[in-house]
């Protein structure tokens, strides 16, 4: 008995042993690979079948995916997709390590880096599609004066506030003033209105927008500094999470129950009118037009300390990347184009719902959002830290909401948030 | 002879032997290789650190964090569902007009995904004003609302909760099978000496479900340890790093923060140490399942 129990045992380390080794000739494979695909490349009429791979669905991606076919018949679009972020980044991250990724894949803040620096999406600075595209919008995925992803489109967000409530306080201007501001959350909550839903699930768009109008705006370098050692998080943010916590927290305006909310709680809860005002930006219309119609409702941006600083958060939209090693470049090349044309814009305006910021395009955004569109969109006065940092985003981001939340229990100092931010910088750039 | 004669009954082992060295043994070999690299996830070239990355788990307080929150979780978890979930059997084998609707409502929690129980929960625990639970609360005793899921403690206390109210039923159910398994003759001579039902079920039904508990504890902690969906379906881990399980922490490390190394070292780690529980836990009710009967 025993000794056919080793004998398993030795089967099993056979397969294993034949497991490791299939994987590394799938490695060697890669150079041929590519040799080949420089061959083929001019073929143009070949039959083509072209992978895709998106974080928006198939029914955004459909009007755009039809009018390329059309234009292109000789070529067929195999389309896949996965929901964002983080599913979207594993599945892409999985099938980049078996070589088995699509010719096309969009390229996100969040692995934007590790794409870049594992050469695996194609540089597009010289096709002339990428002239249209916007200098704010090419910085995301621009690296060394090399553009990598191509990005049609824009967010820009804010705070949501409910007309109606604000009339019933007296109140028909929207704040010039972070003063301003509390005054009127306060006065909102004396009369029973809960004045403001943040959001402690991820960044909060409040405390992004202070330390635009407060730290940026005097040094619009200091994200490259601080990846640089220049500067710290207790530099740049100290003062803008010390104004927040003491005119939100401190007032009583939010609490720690913004914890266990979630952001669909948050969109009900304003669109049914229980609270004034919420954070968010242009996907969260939708749901809250199909939960009550009737909202009378507008964007403001987050007012700063004096008038005329108020600022939004924003960021140009997740670009389409081309792989390095895809054997059908031509046509991945043919489809970011189609994309950039009057026609592949309105398509994926009509499909996403996304707002084109394209030179010479004008969107039609929600009346909501025209003001925000406008004055924050367009003119660039529009900030997101996992937009604007250059590395490990994410394990910023979860820090910062770690340590957000501690300060909302009463566990923490806005001085203990910079510092865990400051060592987990430091932490991630020593690894 | 007698050895080919083994040989052929563990040729029948050999198909699922393929397909669990493929699916286990070879991910785990490669988990610990990648554990001794500052692999990232994404970049082929890697360097060999060592034990560096299991050095820097004990370090860490998210993975501490997450080890206490799990091990919390995992221990009051198995101890309650245990409990209520023998009590529940015991109500569910007596004769009643109801008992198999009854049976089927209790059964019910285990079918969907924890994912969407927990999303429902969700609105249930809801810290504000108008979440459910807190509106009945404020209807009946006129409280205010109260942070389920914001406080560290209370939201400890639902995460746990909503584990114990979606597994009991089915463990309920494996009791409830081995409850049928107990002749009735037992009960019928323990009546004739004049034993309780009290004194029925402390000597005779708990004795002879000791072969059950030992099933169903080791799945309760072993899930347990394991645990993902229902903690971060409620709180996303939050307040702080409070309701993180160690497998939330290693997705946290490997998949958002790119240190592939290190949260291999961390699976490592954490294997070792369900491999570990499992292991006391199985030969400590084993033991105790000889000497009961």
């Amino acid at each position: 008995m025993r000794k056919t129990s080793y004998m398993l045992l030795v089967a099993m380390m056979a397969v294993t042993l034949l497991l490791s080794a299939c994987g590394g000739s799938g490695n060697n494979g890669n150079g041929n690979q590519t040799g080949a695909a420089d061959g083929e490349g001019t073929a143009s009429e070949q039959k083509v079948k072209l992978s895709l791979l998106s974080w928006n669905n198939e029914t955004e991606m459909k009007p755009v995916i039809d009018g390329f076919t059309k234009k292109y018949p000789n070529i067929t679009i195999d389309f896949q997709t996965a929901p964002p972020v983080k599913d979207y980044i594993a599945k892409l991250q999985t099938m980049l390590l078996s070589n088995s990724a699509t010719d096309v894949f969009i390229m996100a803040a969040e692995n934007r880096n590790e794409l870049i620096d594992g050469g695996y999406a194609l540089d597009l600075t010289d096709q002339p599609f990428m002239s249209q595209m916007t200098d704010a919008s090419k910085g995301m995925f621009t690296r060394d004066g090399k553009t990598y992803a191509f990005s049609q489109a824009g967010w820009v967000g804010g705070i949501y506030y409910n007309k109606d409530l604000f009339a019933k306080v007296g109140v028909t201007e929207e704040p010039k003033t972070w003063q301003e501001f509390i005054d009127l959350c306060l006065k909102l909550k004396e009369a029973g209105i809960v004045p403001l839903y943040d959001n402690a699930g991820d960044i909060s768009t409040i405390q992004g927008a202070l330390v635009a109008s407060m730290t940026l705006s005097n040094d619009p370098e200091y994200d490259a500094k601080l990846f640089t050692g220049e500067k710290t998080f207790a530099d740049g943010w100290s003062e803008p999470l010390k104004l927040w916590k003491e005119g939100l927290v401190d007032n009583g305006i939010i609490d720690s129950g913004m914890i266990g909310l979630t952001g669909d709680q948050i969109v009900n809860e304003f669109a049914v009118g229980n609270v004034a005002m919420i954070q968010g930006g242009p996907w969260n219309i939708p749901a809250i037009e199909k939960a009550n119609p009737e909202l009378q409702f507008s964007m403001m941006a987050v007012p700063g300390v004096e008038p005329g600083q108020e600022f939004y958060a924003g960021a140009p939209n997740v670009g389409f990347a081309v792989n390095s090693k895809s054997k059908n470049q031509d046509a991945a090349l043919k489809f970011v184009e189609y994309l950039s044309t009057p026609e592949g814009l309105e398509l994926f305006e009509k499909g996403t719902g996304q707002i084109i910021t394209v030179a010479g395009y004008e969107s039609k955004v929600h009346p909501a959002l025209e003001k925000a569109y406008k004055e924050g969109l367009l003119a660039g006065k529009f900030y997101l830290p996992m937009v604007s940092w250059p590395r490990h985003q994410e394990a910023l981001r979860n820090q910062m909401v770690v340590s957000v939340q501690d300060l909302l229990v009463g566990k923490g100092s806005p001085e203990d948030v910079t510092k865990a931010l400051d060592q987990k910088l430091k932490e991630m750039e020593s690894k | 002879m007698k050895l080919l004669r083994g040989l052929q009954y563990q040729l029948f082992l050999l198909p699922i032997l393929f397909f669990y060295t493929i699916f286990t043994i070879y991910p785990l070999i490669k988990s610990f290789f990648f554990s001794l690299t500052n692999f990232n996830g994404y970049s082929k070239e890697y360097d060999f650190v060592g034990l560096a990355n299991y050095l820097k788990i004990f370090k860490d307080t998210a993975i501490m964090s997450g080890i206490s929150y799990t091990l919390l979780f995992a221990i009051s978890t198995t101890v309650l569902t245990t409990l209520l979930a023998i009590v529940l059997a015991l109500v569910l084998d007596r004769n009643f007009y109801t008992r198999n609707i009854h049976r089927a409502i209790f059964f019910f929690p285990s079918i969907p995904s924890g994912l969407i129980l927990a999303y429902v929960w969700g609105f249930i625990l809801s810290p504000i004003a108008s979440g459910v639970l807190n509106s009945v609360l404020h209807d009946l005793f006129g409280m205010g609302p109260q942070p389920w899921l914001s406080e560290p403690f209370l939201a400890k206390l639902s995460t746990i909760l909503v584990a114990v109210w979606a597994g009991a039923g089915w463990h309920a159910v494996l009791y409830l099978a081995f409850l049928q398994g107990i002749s009735k003759d037992y009960y019928e001579a323990a009546a004739i000496d004049g034993a309780t039902r009290f004194q029925q079920i402390r000597s005779i039904t708990l004795p002879l479900l000791a072969p059950a508990m030992t099933i169903s504890v080791m799945l309760l902690l072993t899930g347990g340890l394991k645990v993902f969906e229902i903690p971060f379906a409620l709180t996303k881990g939050g307040p702080g790093f409070e309701t993180h399980t160690i497998t939330q922490v290693i997705v946290l490390r490997g998949i958002s923060e790119v240190q592939f190394g290190l949260a291999s070292a961390m699976s490592i780690v954490f294997f070792l140490i369900v491999l570990a529980l499992t292991y006391f836990q199985v030969t400590v009710m084993q033991r105790r399942e000889e000497k009961m009967l």
